[in-house]
C-alpha cells in the first residue's frame, strides 16, 4: 500500500510537473510569442502613436509683393500665451501667476485665476501677441522661478504668425485677407493660399503620458518650409495715383455704389492697377463703415442683423472689377466699329444718317443728341457716339457676326484672371441668337451685361494689334530665398481682329479723345484714345426714384503702340452729371497724366501743346538778379522779384519743377520776403484763357490736364484747395472738362 | 505495515519523523547519500536522520540549483523592477527614481537572509504547527476586515507604516495545513471526509474572508492550491471531475448575478483591451492596453535594456503585477522566453527535489510550495496578455512588494530545508 501511495504521488506530482510546464508555461510562451511576433507591428504602432506627439510648427505665410517688391502683405510673428496650471501647486501660487500675466497681457486677472484652477498642461490664455509683450512674460517667468520659486513650466509661448498689411486699403479687394489660422479667405491671399501657405513643419517628440518630452533622444524635427511669396503686377504707385483720383470722383460725384479703375498692360495683360474704390482695412477686414455699422445695429432681429451684416461686408470685400457685371454701354462701339469694319461692311467713306432717333421693328430708339446728327462719317459717328449710326451699323454686322466677334473678344467667359468671385457675361441668349431689336441695343452696348475686366481685356485687343491676352495680377512666385520659382509668362489666347483694323480703331479713338466725345479724357503730351460710356442699369438701387446709371471711360496709350489701357467706371452717381464724359473721363484723364510719365511713356506733343508746354523750371539761386532773370528768361519764362537784394536766395517753383511755357518764377532776395505767401483762389469754373490770367494775378503757376484742347473746356477741379496759403510760384494743377458732351 | 500506525497516530507532533525513523527500523528504502540507487547503506545519513527532530537541521545540505535559480531570478527581477519603476517613481516619489529599487533591495535582501534562516528550520516544526498556521492565516485575514479600507479594498494589515499582505501568507498556510492533512490522511484519501471536506473547508473558509477584502485572484490561487494539494495527496481522480463541476456551476452562479462585483468591472474589459467601443471600456481598459502596447512594441529582440517606453506613464504601476510587461519591452520575446525557461527551470527543479524528500509531508510542502510559484508566474503572465482578468497576481521576484517577496523567499527557504532532506546528489 505504501508502495502503491508512493508510486501515485510520483505520477501524479509529475503530471503536475508536466502540466505547469506544458499547459502552463506553453500557453505563456504562445501568447508571448503571438502578440511579439505576430501582433508585434500592429501594437508598436499603436504604442508609438500614443508616445509621440506631433507638434506643428506654424511656417511663415509667404511676402505679397508689389511690382517694386514693395510690401504688400506681410507675416510677423506674434506669440500665443500658454498656461499649464499643472505645475502651480496651491491658490497662492495661482494668485501670484494670474495678477503678474493679467497685468501684462491685458486679460482679466480673475478670468486667468478660473483658468489656472485646470489640472491641465494646455490652456490658452491670448493669442497674437507681440513681441515686446513676450519680453515681459519671459521676464516675469524669471521672476517666478527665482523671486516666487514658482516652476516657469507653468507658462509657455507657441510661435504665430500675423499677417499685416502696410497699405491698409490700397487694392484691398485685390490682395484680399487672411482668417484666424492663416488661411487665405479672400483674393491673392485666398487664390494663391496653397503657394503662400507652405508646409508647415513637425516636431515629432517621445512624450510620456503627462505630455512631457520623455529623457532619451527620441525627436525628430522637419522644419517648416515658408510660404512662397508673389510679386504682383500691380504697381503700388499706379495703384495709389488710382485710388486718389477715383476715392475723389466718387465723393464729388456721390457715387452710389463705388468705383472701379483697371489698369493693364496692353501686350502682356499684366494688371498694373486693379481698385475698388470704396472698400476696406485689409488690417480689420470684418469692421463696417461706422454709419453703416451703426445702421446696422438697428435691427432688431438678431438673424436679420447678422444676415444684414455679411450682406454688408461681402459687398465691402467685392472686387467690382470682376464680379460686377454692367452694360458696358458707348464704350462698346469700339468693338462694333471693329468687327463691322474687320468684315468689310463698313469703311471710312461709309455714312450714316440719324435724325435723333432709330427705328428697328417697331421700337424707336433715340440719340443722346435729340435733334440728331444728320449725315455723319464713320469716323464722326464713333467720334459723336450717336446711338442711330451703331443701329444701322450693328444690323450691318447681324446677330451672328455680332455673337462670334462677342465671343472673339472675351466677352462670353471668364477672363480666367488669376483672383476670386470673377463673374460671367449675360447676354440674351446662350447660343447668340437674338432678335433684331436686341441686336441694336447691343450695338451700342446696352441691354447684356460684362465685366470691367472683360472690357479692359476686350480694349487692350484694339489696342495692341487685335490680339486678347490673358490678363493676371501675379507676375512671379519666389521661394522662401528669394528665387524664381515660377513667372507668369504673356498668353495670346487668340487674335480677335487684325493690326490693320486695330490700327483704324485706335487711331478714331485717338481722334475721339482730342476731339470728340472723349476729349474730357485727353491727356496733353500723350496721344491717348478712348471712349466714353455712359449705360442705365434699370434699377434703382439708392431709392432716388432715377434709374442708376454707370459712367465709365475706358481708353489707352499712346494710341500707336500702346502700353496700357485704364478703365474707370462709377457705378450710379447721384450727382448732378453721370455722363461717363463728365464723371468718368476726367478722372481717366487725372490718372492718366500721372501714370503716364510714371511709367516714362515717351511724350509726343501736337504743335500747339509745344507752344504751351510745360518746362522745368531752372536754378537760379545763387545767381545775382540779374543773372537769374536772364536765363529764366532765355527758357520761356517770365519773372517776378520779391525783396532787395541783388542775388536770388531761393525760387519758386523750385529747380525741376515743371510749369507752362511762359510761367512765372518768382525770385527772392531777401530772407524775410521768402516767407510771404499767397491764397490760392478758387480757379474752378474757368476757361483755359481765365485761369491762366487768373494765375498771373494770383502770382501762383498752373498746370493743365483734361479737356485742354478744346476752347469750351471748363476747369472742374484743381490740386490745391482755393484758400490755401502757398509761396508764390507754386504750382496748381488743374483739370479742365469740356462742356457739350453728353456721353 | 508497522509504520501505518504511525500515521494514524493521535500524536502528531512526531508522526512525520517517527515514519521516517520507523521506515528505517523496518528496513524499508534507506536514504541513499550522493544519489546512489537505494539499498546502499549509509551510516552516516542514519546517523544524521536519527539527530534530525529539532527545530533546526542542516541535513544533507541544500539543493545549490535550486537556490542559484532563485538567487538569479531574484537578481534579474529587481534589475528589471527597477528599469520598469524609474520614471514613475521620478513622477510620483518626488523626483527619487531609485525609491522602488531601495527598498526592493532592502526587502531582497533581508528576504534571502530570511530564506537561508528558513532552509535550516527543521521543515516538519510546519507539520506540528499546521492547525496553528490556519488559525493563524483566518484571523490575519479577519484582521485584515478590520483595518481601513484603501478604496474599498481591505488587504494590508498596517505595522507601523508597512503594509502587510496577509493573503500572501494565508496561501503558505494553507499549502501546509492541506500537506498535513494529505500525510496525517494518507490512507484515507479516497474517504470524502479525509481529502475532500478538510480541503473543502479549508478553501471556502479562506475564500469567503477573501472574498470580502476582496482579493479575487487570490481565491483562484487559493482554489487551485487546495486542488493540487488533495491531487498530490492522492484524492481518487473521480472527485476532481465533481468538483470542477461545482466549481464551473458556482462561476456561472456569481457571474449571472454578479456578486463578482469589482472584479466584473475589470472582466467588463477583459480581451477587449484593444477593441474598446465606449471611453469608459477605454478607461478601464487603459493599463491592460498598455501591457499589450509594451508586449509587442518588444518584439523578438525588445528595445533594449532600459529603452522602454512605455514606462513612461503610459502603463500605470509597472512595478507591481505588470513588471513583466516592461519585461517583455525591453528585452523582446527571446528574453522573456528565456526568464520564463529560468522559472520553469525553478519550478521543475522545485519538484524534483520534493519528489526526492525524505517524509511525505516533504514532497508534499516542496511540490505544493514550487506548484504555487509556476501558478503564479502563469497567471500573471495570463493577465498581462489579456488572457485572464486583471485581478492583481503579482510577478515572483519581480513585482516590488516587501510582503510577497518576503514570503516567497521564506517559501523558497521552505523547499531549500525540504531538499536537505531529498536523497540526492547534492551539487
Amino acid at each position: 500500500m505504501a508502495k502503491g501511495k508512493k508510486q501515485t504521488f510520483k505520477s501524479r506530482s509529475n503530471v503536475l510537473l508536466a502540466i505547469i510546464l506544458i499547459l502552463g508555461f506553453g500557453a505563456a510562451v504562445c501568447r508571448l510569442g503571438y502578440l511579439q511576433i505576430f501582433q508585434a507591428n500592429e501594437l508598436q504602432q499603436s504604442a508609438v502613436n500614443q508616445q509621440l506627439t506631433d507638434t506643428t510648427l506654424s511656417a511663415k505665410r509667404g511676402t505679397i509683393y508689389d511690382a517694386n517688391k514693395k510690401v504688400l502683405a506681410i507675416s510677423a510673428s506674434v506669440w500665443r500665451v500658454v498656461l499649464a496650471p499643472v505645475y502651480l501647486e496651491d491658490d497662492t501660487q495661482r494668485r501670484i501667476v494670474a495678477d503678474g500675466l493679467s497685468e501684462i497681457v491685458d486679460v482679466d486677472r480673475e478670468t486667468i485665476f478660473e483658468k489656472s484652477q485646470q489640472n491641465s498642461y494646455y490652456v490658452e490664455i491670448k493669442r497674437q501677441v507681440e513681441s515686446d509683450v513676450r519680453e515681459k512674460v519671459l521676464e516675469f517667468m524669471d521672476k517666478l522661478e527665482n523671486e516666487h520659486d514658482i516652476n516657469s513650466q507653468c507658462i509657455f509661448m507657441i510661435e504665430d504668425y500675423k499677417r499685416y498689411y502696410p497699405y491698409g486699403d490700397l487694392a484691398a479687394s485685390v490682395i484680399g485677407f487672411t482668417g484666424s489660422d492663416d488661411q487665405g479667405l479672400w483674393g491673392i491671399e485666398y487664390q494663391y493660399d496653397e503657394a503662400l501657405t507652405g508646409t508647415p513643419g513637425r516636431l515629432v517628440t517621445a512624450t510620456n503620458a503627462h505630455g512631457t518630452a520623455m529623457p532619451f533622444q527620441y525627436s525628430q524635427n522637419i522644419e517648416a518650409q515658408d510660404g512662397n511669396s508673389l510679386v504682383l503686377t500691380i504697381d503700388e504707385t499706379i495703384q495709389q495715383i488710382a485710388e486718389k483720383y477715383m476715392a475723389q470722383a466718387i465723393e464729388e460725384h456721390a457715387v452710389y455704389n463705388r468705383g472701379v479703375c483697371i489698369i493693364m498692360d496692353v501686350n502682356t495683360g499684366a494688371v498694373k492697377c486693379m481698385a475698388s474704390v470704396g472698400g476696406f482695412d485689409l488690417n480689420d477686414p470684418f469692421t463696417l463703415p461706422e454709419e453703416l455699422e451703426k445702421e446696422i445695429d438697428t435691427i432688431a432681429d438678431d438673424t436679420e442683423r447678422s444676415q444684414a451684416y455679411n450682406e454688408a461686408l461681402g459687398k465691402l470685400w467685392r472686387n467690382k472689377a470682376l464680379s460686377d457685371t454692367y452694360y458696358p454701354g458707348s464704350v462698346f462701339k469700339m468693338f462694333t466699329a471693329a468687327m463691322a469694319v474687320e468684315e468689310g461692311l463698313v469703311n471710312e467713306e461709309s455714312t450714316f444718317y440719324c435724325d435723333g432717333s432709330y427705328t428697328v421693328t417697331g421700337q424707336t430708339m433715340g440719340c443722346h443728341l435729340r435733334s440728331g446728327h444728320g449725315t455723319q462719317s464713320f469716323r464722326d459717328s464713333i467720334k459723336n457716339s450717336c446711338n442711330p449710326a451703331f443701329m444701322q451699323i450693328g444690323e450691318k454686322v447681324g446677330a451672328k457676326l455680332f455673337w462670334q466677334y462677342y465671343q472673339a473678344f472675351g466677352f462670353s467667359e471668364p477672363t480666367g484672371i488669376d483672383l476670386p468671385g470673377e463673374a460671367g457675361d449675360i447676354f440674351f441668349s446662350e447660343d447668340g441668337t437674338m432678335l433684331p431689336v436686341n441686336l441694336a441695343t447691343a450695338s451700342f452696348g446696352q441691354n447684356f451685361a460684362v465685366t470691367p475686366i472683360q472690357v479692359a481685356t476686350a480694349v487692350c485687343a484694339i489696342a495692341n494689334g487685335g490680339y486678347i491676352v490673358q490678363p493676371h495680377v501675379v507676375s512671379h512666385i519666389l521661394d522662401e530665398d528669394g528665387n524664381v520659382v515660377s513667372t507668369t509668362s504673356t498668353e495670346v489666347k487668340r487674335q480677335a481682329i487684325s493690326s490693320e483694323t486695330a490700327a483704324l480703331i485706335s487711331d478714331i479713338l485717338e481722334e475721339n479723345a482730342v476731339s470728340g466725345s472723349g476729349k474730357n479724357g485727353y491727356v496733353a503730351g500723350y496721344r491717348v484714345a478712348g471712349k466714353t460710356g455712359t449705360s442705365e442699369k434699370k434699377n434703382d438701387s439708392n431709392g432716388d426714384g432715377i434709374d442708376d446709371y454707370i459712367a465709365s471711360f475706358c481708353g489707352f496709350a499712346p494710341a500707336e503702340n500702346a502700353e496700357v489701357v485704364c478703365l474707370v467706371f462709377f457705378d450710379t452717381p447721384t450727382g448732378a452729371a453721370y455722363y461717363g464724359s463728365q464723371v468718368a473721363a476726367p478722372v481717366y484723364a487725372q490718372i492718366m497724366s500721372e501714370v503716364l510719365p510714371y511709367l516714362q511713356v515717351a511724350t509726343q506733343y501736337t504743335e500747339d501743346e509745344l507752344a504751351a508746354m510745360d518746362k522745368t523750371a531752372g536754378t537760379y539761386v545763387g545767381m545775382s538778379l540779374s543773372e537769374a532773370q536772364a536765363s529764366a528768361e532765355a527758357e520761356g519764362f517770365t519773372t517776378s522779384v520779391k525783396g532787395d537784394g541783388d542775388v536770388v536766395l531761393a525760387q519758386v517753383p523750385g529747380a525741376g519743377t515743371s510749369i507752362p511755357r511762359g510761367g512765372n518764377v518768382v525770385l527772392y532776395t531777401d530772407e524775410s520776403s521768402a516767407s510771404s505767401q499767397v491764397e490760392v483762389p478758387d480757379l474752378t469754373g474757368y476757361s483755359i484763357y481765365d485761369v491762366n490770367y487768373l494765375a498771373s494775378v494770383y502770382d501762383i503757376n498752373i498746370s493743365m490736364t483734361g479737356a485742354t484742347t478744346s476752347a469750351m473746356s471748363v476747369s472742374t477741379s484743381q490740386s490745391i484747395p482755393a484758400g490755401t496759403l502757398v509761396s508764390p510760384g507754386t504750382v496748381v494743377k488743374i483739370t479742365f472738362t469740356a462742356g457739350g458732351v453728353s456721353d | 505495515m508497522k509504520h501505518t500506525s504511525f500515521l494514524s497516530a493521535k500524536s502528531d507532533l512526531e508522526s512525520p519523523l517517527l515514519r521516517y525513523s520507523g521506515a528505517q527500523a523496518a528496513g524499508g528504502r534507506r536514504p541513499a547519500p550522493a544519489g546512489r540507487s537505494s539499498g546502499t547503506k549509509s551510516g552516516g545519513n542514519r546517523r544524521q536522520s536519527r539527530k534530525a527532530p529539532g527545530l533546526f537541521y542542516s541535513g544533507l545540505g541544500i539543493d545549490m540549483p535550486f537556490l542559484i535559480m532563485v538567487l538569479v531570478l531574484l537578481v534579474i527581477g529587481i534589475l528589471m523592477m527597477f528599469s520598469a519603476s524609474y520614471p514613475v517613481a521620478y513622477a510620483e516619489e518626488d523626483g527619487d527614481s531609485y525609491y522602488y529599487l531601495k527598498r526592493q533591495l532592502l526587502f531582497a535582501v533581508t528576504g534571502v537572509a530570511l530564506m537561508i534562516f528558513t532552509s535550516f528550520i527543521n521543515y516538519h516544526t510546519y507539520y506540528r504547527f499546521a492547525k496553528i498556521l490556519l488559525a493563524i492565516s483566518f484571523i490575519g485575514l479577519i484582521l485584515v476586515l478590520l483595518m481601513p479600507s484603501s478604496t474599498g479594498i481591505r488587504r494590508w494589515i498596517y505595522l507601523g507604516s508597512t503594509p502587510f499582505q496577509v493573503s500572501e501568507l494565508s496561501k503558505f498556510c494553507v499549502i501546509v495545513f492541506m500537506a498535513y492533512i494529505a500525510t496525517k490522511n494518507a490512507d484515507k484519501m479516497k474517504y470524502i471526509k479525509y481529502s475532500f471536506l478538510p480541503g473543502a473547508a479549508v478553501f471556502v473558509g479562506t475564500a469567503a474572508l477573501l472574498l470580502a477584502e476582496p482579493h479575487y485572484s487570490c481565491i483562484v490561487i487559493m482554489f487551485f492550491l487546495v486542488l493540487i494539494m488533495l491531487y498530490l495527496g492522492g484524492m481518487p481522480g473521480k472527485y476532481f471531475l465533481v468538483i470542477f463541476g461545482g466549481a464551473a456551476v458556482a462561476f456561472l452562479i456569481a457571474w449571472s448575478t454578479g456578486i463578482l462585483g469589482y472584479a466584473m468591472t475589470r472582466m467588463d474589459g477583459w480581451g477587449q483591451a484593444l477593441i474598446y467601443t465606449t471611453d469608459e471600456m477605454w478607461q478601464t481598459t487603459w493599463q491592460t492596453r498598455n501591457s499589450l502596447y509594451a508586449i509587442g512594441s518588444g518584439g523578438l529582440t525588445g528595445l533594449g535594456l532600459g529603452n522602454s517606453r512605455q514606462k513612461y506613464l503610459y502603463l500605470p504601476e509597472p512595478q507591481n503585477d505588470f513588471v513583466f510587461a516592461i519585461v517583455c519591452e525591453e528585452l523582446g520575446f527571446i528574453g522573456a522566453v528565456a526568464i520564463l525557461a529560468l522559472f520553469a527551470l525553478l519550478v521543475w527543479r522545485g519538484i524534483y527535489v520534493s519528489q526526492r524528500a525524505g517524509t511525505t509531508f516533504g514532497k508534499l510542502l516542496g511540490c505544493g510550495i514550487s506548484a504555487q510559484l509556476g501558478l503564479q508566474v502563469i497567471l500573471n503572465i495570463l493577465v498581462i496578455t489579456d488572457w485572464l482578468p486583471n485581478t492583481g497576481i503579482s510577478l515572483p521576484f519581480f513585482s516590488y512588494g516587501g510582503t510577497s517577496l518576503w514570503m516567497m523567499l521564506i517559501q523558497m527557504g521552505v523547499v531549500l530545508a525540504v531538499s536537505r532532506t531529498s536523497k540526492m546528489e547534492k551539487i
